[in-house]
């Protein structure tokens, strides 16, 4: 008992008591509540909840509705960004301190590109595309603590964060993945397991078309060039000095990018991946291969 | 028309008098299904249950299959981990995170990490934010000890006594107040 | 009478076993030894690994064949009373659907004729005789059949109820570890003897890594109902307790702590999601 160690303490204790079998085991005292209250002192009485309606039947109603009246939040007709929210794209936000620190977990394999797949596996980000999410807003928090070199895809991204990227030496793309390229990033383990086809990522749609193609926002639909001019445009705003991509030794790597109809790295639409025999099915048949190339 | 049909099948009779909705199905209703006629002409069955087994399906498309292809490597980055990924000692961690030294064994108390690598102090905030208390969980060893040198740590930092509490059997401490990052520091300076 | 006799046979049942076992631990045979140092997946970090005899069953007397060294995370963690014990009520209740039935009002034969008239009689006012009031009558929120206790505990309490009772096992010399089931006869009073003598309490659980045990063993318990084989996956709490003595093979004991150890250092997001009924 001379012990100050807490598990071989209670060990200890155990030998010299009765063996632990099903008749003398108990929970903790007080860990079960009883669902029901007395008849004590305020027995009869409503247990504060009030007479009848929303209090009583815990009905809460949504946020912002008045009960009938015209809400507050849609009084000011002026107001129009409210307009379609429930519609709209959302980016559920990753910092560039929680990429920092699965880098540093080992959770991340920075001699490879990432992108959305490899941040979902390494179980510190998920994201819900049912619920209108459309993969990650990469926010600047822990931008100034940032130090990899790294060649990422992101849905969104600020310039902030792109000047901080691009100032270790590192390369950013937004790229648009429709919801069903979503499903797949995310658990690309379980649509390899239905045994369908890769499919085709779709093109973005209309009012998103302007974010994805234009170089200040390193969109994968922009021209290279742009990109290339803005890079330098944005080393010089925010005071580095921009790394020669050409010079690195990790060139190939840092330039390895997605087709825009592509959705998993190296993986082409139309192929199957038999994860049991591990070999993957090209299609053969021309009419397949001009689908899938379309 | 109908009222043959109405004779041959009960089926038919529902659909009677609406042959133009179930194009692909007028031409069955009346006719006995057999087998050779099944393997000759596409026919569309209205219902799953009644439809025969198909023998053979001759595949539409043609697919080349790649044993140990060079593209597997690709398909294994995508696999979750096993388990959770080893850490391998770096020069700098640069999100401030530092993993858990060797020497951190040889104190007589000791926290362990989760299986994120994390260090378990959190702060409970109970009350509507009125009480806070930080606690230190996943203690091994001399807890009273422990709680004696961040009792002290505590009161040399703040320059104040600081309420904690031992919960031997429950390995963990509670420190009544928002003290999360100053134990964290601690806890990394120990080297847990 | 009976109770002192019954008190005499209990207190040599007791005393002889125990001079067994002292007389087998002091005459170990040192020569053969086999000390194996672990190569650990997980290694422990702060407590130290415990260290079990490895055992045989070929003899009646106990042979130690070696020294063997457990995880104290599997083998040495907290014993948690409380955990193993909503385990225990988690397996009592999930296969538990109770068929205690009641019939109402309307299902108790008879009844549909107004017993007496509204009026005039002077008596309570009635408009079946099978009302709740009435002797012989439905029975009102009574128990209707086929309801299921059935829930899923969290899933890292089923985890950590393993490893409490497997750690309080071995806390209380009731878990052994031998290295093989291979016995020399199928007869099933060698194996009842070996019990006794080991003082291995009546029943005996026996846990081997594959479910294709020897032929010696699955005939020799299969006349002894207090002595159980089952395979590593079959392994749970509540046949733990019910047993006084779990017995492991050594692989077997290496595989639970292998699985455990892999379970609680991986990702387990999928496993500790809201149990759905469709999910297996």
């Amino acid at each position: 008992m001379g012990s100050r160690q807490i598990t071989e303490k209670a060990l200890t204790m155990l030998r010299s008591l009765p063996r632990v079998s099903l008749g003398n085991i108990r929970d903790n005292p007080g860990y079960k509540k009883n669902p029901k209250r007395g008849r004590g002192q305020h027995g009869g009485d409503k247990h504060g909840a009030g007479n009848k309606g929303s209090g009583q039947r815990q009905n809460y109603m949504r946020l912002g509705y008045e009960t009938g009246n015209n809400p507050f939040y849609l009084r000011m007709p002026h107001e129009h960004y409210y307009k379609g929210h429930h519609l709209r794209r959302q980016y559920p936000p990753f910092s560039l301190h929680e990429l920092q620190l699965i880098i540093d977990k080992d959770r991340l394999d920075i001699s490879k590109p990432i992108d959305i797949a490899s941040i979902v596996k390494s179980g510190m980000y998920n994201f819900t595309p049912d619920e209108k999410h459309f993969g990650i807003n990469l926010t600047d928090v822990g931008a100034d603590c940032f130090a990899a070199k790294i060649n990422i895809e992101v849905q969104w991204a600020s310039e902030q964060v792109i000047a901080a990227i691009e100032k270790m030496g590192g390369v950013i793309t937004t790229a648009y993945y429709d919801p069903h390229s979503l499903y797949l990033l995310r658990d690309p383990k379980k649509f390899f397991e239905s045994g369908q086809s890769i499919p085709r990522r779709m093109i973005p749609p209309p009012d998103a078309i302007e974010y994805y193609t234009s170089a200040k926002s390193r969109g994968y639909l922009a021209d290279p060039e742009e990109i290339s001019k803005d890079r330098l445009r944005l080393a010089q705003k925010y005071g580095y000095e921009l790394h020669v991509l050409e010079d690195d030794p990790n060139y190939e790597m840092l330039c390895e990018r997605k087709d825009p109809r592509q959705i998993f790295y190296g993986l082409e639409p139309g192929w199957v991946i038999n994860l049991k025999d591990q070999c993957i099915l090209k299609p053969k048949d021309s009419e397949l291969q001009r689908f899938f190339a379309s | 028309m109908a009222t043959v049909w109405r004779s041959q099948s009960a089926f038919a009779r529902i659909f009677a008098g609406k042959s133009g909705l179930i194009l692909n199905n007028t031409a069955d209703l009346g006719a006995k299904l057999n087998p050779a006629s099944i393997s000759t002409l596409k026919k569309h069955y209205s219902n799953y249950a009644h439809s025969p087994f198909v023998r053979k399906i001759q595949e539409q498309y043609e697919f080349e299959i790649i044993k140990n292809p060079p593209e597997w490597e690709y398909v294994q980055r995508l696999l979750p981990f096993e388990s959770i990924p080893k850490i391998t000692p770096k020069a700098a961690y640069p999100s401030g995170w530092i993993p858990q030294k060797e020497e951190a064994s040889n104190l007589p108390y000791f926290i362990e990490r989760n299986k994120n690598q994390d260090l378990s102090i959190y702060l409970d905030i109970s009350y509507r934010g009125m009480r806070k208390i930080s606690k230190i969980k996943k203690i091994e060893g001399d807890i009273w000890l422990m709680n004696d040198d961040v009792k002290d740590f505590l009161k040399k930092r703040y320059k104040r006594y600081i309420e904690t509490r031992v919960h031997e059997l429950g390995k963990f401490i509670e420190v009544k107040g928002d003290y999360v990052n100053a134990l964290n520091e601690w806890a990394y300076s120990k080297g847990f | 009478m009976t109770s002192i006799l019954i008190k005499a046979l209990k207190s040599i049942y007791i005393s002889v076993p125990s001079q067994n076992a002292k007389f087998a631990t002091s005459a170990i045979c040192s020569n053969t030894l086999s000390i194996t140092n672990k190569e650990w997946k997980y290694p422990p970090t702060f407590t130290k690994p415990r260290e079990v005899w490895i055992e045989n069953l070929d003899t009646i007397e106990e042979k130690k064949l070696g020294l063997f060294e457990l995880h104290p995370t599997v083998y040495g963690a907290t014993p948690r009373i409380d955990i193993i014990h909503r385990n225990v009520i988690w397996q009592r209740k999930y296969r538990w659907v109770s068929w205690a039935h009641t019939k109402t009002r309307a299902e108790v034969r008879g009844g549909g004729r107004k017993p007496w008239p509204q009026k005039g009689l002077g008596k309570a006012r009635h408009g079946s005789i099978r009302s709740p009031l009435f002797r012989g009558g439905g029975v009102i929120h009574g128990p209707r059949a086929g309801n299921t206790h059935f829930f899923m505990l969290p899933f890292h309490l089923r985890l950590y109820g393993l490893t409490s009772t497997l750690s309080a096992k071995l806390a209380q010399d009731d878990l052994h570890v031998v290295k093989d089931l291979d016995i020399p006869s199928d007869n099933s009073e060698y194996l009842a003897e070996l019990i006794l003598s080991r003082n291995w309490g009546p029943s005996v659980l026996i846990v081997d890594d594959t479910d294709y045990a020897p032929r010696n063993i699955t005939v020799a318990t299969g006349n002894l109902p207090h002595v159980n084989l089952m395979p590593v996956y079959g392994l749970n709490v509540y046949s733990m307790l019910k047993h006084d003595t779990l017995i492991l093979t050594q692989s077997a004991a290496e595989k639970i702590e292998d699985r455990i150890l892999q379970l609680l250092h991986s990702d387990t997001r999928k496993q500790q999601a809201k149990f759905k009924l469709d999910q297996v």
